[in-house]
């Protein structure tokens, strides 16, 4: 039976956004299940102009060349082999209400639901992680 | 002895240049490529994949052989399970346990290695001869007649090893005993014989 990996991105900007998916991606390579609940801030991440959205905090702009050196792939390009891997990317109802966004602002692999439904699949979770 | 020159390697897959989590991810897909029993060579740059490529295999059941590094570059090797290898057959009834085995080095007993050169060269138990299980009936062949004397025989999990032990017992052989617990869990002298 393999491992499941619950996480919550409750943040934004380039910095979450990595946290969350290189755990995820190595969570996959060693067969786990992984879903992701996406809320507040961290609905950036998936929305389907993402890269306009998600930028270094001020100050750490600098990052982006260590990123580049280190021959990091895209955040877009680790989202899409997230969803070829079957990670689960799930946006919060409540969140998206507030900010006046629908299905359609996000990527066509997100699946929209509130909290009850990222607490089904975490109740059951090996490791729940939160960014 | 002869180092093994690591050409018995079924896929390989480039990761130099690349950072976590990217080697395991392309690790984790090259695996899936290949059949239970072949070997995966891994190159990597990234010095954190020396630590995760390890722990990815250990923690998905993949038999990690080893690394080798040479001026920053690392080649990591790793064997594929058969992960749903788990039928009961008839064993072998005589096996040994690895502390009985330890007491017994001392008299040079003859320890066959049954598993595949390349998991041989990376480590095996001093003095052991290397005799892939494919090949210990042309081994007995060569014998021309059975031996009497204590043959341990040894592989990674026990499995192929309790093979081996029906093998010579059919041939007559009546000494023969199953190292039970296998390479995996030895604790004892190790000895490699590795060269890019």
């Amino acid at each position: 039976m393999g491992k499941r990996v619950a996480i919550i991105a409750s943040h934004g900007g380039v910095e979450t956004a990595y946290k969350v998916m290189n755990i995820a991606m190595a969570a996959t390579a060693t067969d786990a299940q992984v879903g992701i609940f996406f809320t507040f801030d961290g609905l950036d991440i998936i929305r389907n102009n993402a890269s306009e959205l998600l930028s270094f905090a001020s100050g750490k702009e600098h990052y982006a060349e260590g990123f580049k050196k280190a021959n990091v792939p895209p955040v877009e390009q680790m989202i899409q082999m997230a969803v070829e891997s079957g990670v689960r990317l799930i946006a919060c109802q409540m969140t998206m209400d507030v900010m006046g966004l629908t299905k359609q602002d996000f990527l066509d692999e997100v699946e929209v639901a509130g909290a009850m439904t990222f607490l089904d699949f975490a109740y059951d979770a090996d490791i729940t992680l939160t960014f | 002895m002869k180092a093994y020159v690591l050409e018995q390697v079924d896929k390989r897959v480039d990761c130099r240049g690349l950072s976590c989590p990217m080697p395991i991810v392309k690790t984790k897909r090259a695996i899936d490529e290949i059949q239970p029993g072949q070997v995966l060579e891994v190159s990597a740059t990234d010095p954190g994949s020396v630590a995760d490529v390890k722990s990815w295999a250990q923690r998905t059941g993949h038999q990690f052989l080893g690394t080798i590094e040479e001026a920053g570059l690392f080649k990591h090797y790793i064997r594929r399970a058969d992960l749903s290898d788990v039928k009961e057959m008839k064993k072998h009834p005589h096996t040994v346990s690895h502390k009985h085995l330890l007491q017994k080095l001392s008299e040079k007993p003859l320890i066959l290695d049954v598993r595949e050169p390349m998991e041989y060269s990376f480590g095996h138990i001093p003095g052991a001869k290397s005799i892939a299980l494919g090949k210990i009936r042309d081994w007995i062949a060569e014998l021309k007649e059975p031996s009497h004397a204590e043959i341990y025989v040894v592989c990674q999990t026990g499995n192929r090893s309790d093979m081996a032990c029906q093998i010579l017992h059919e041939h007559g052989f009546s000494r023969v005993f199953n190292v039970i617990e296998g390479m995996q869990n030895w604790q004892g002298p190790i000895e490699k014989n590795v060269a890019l």
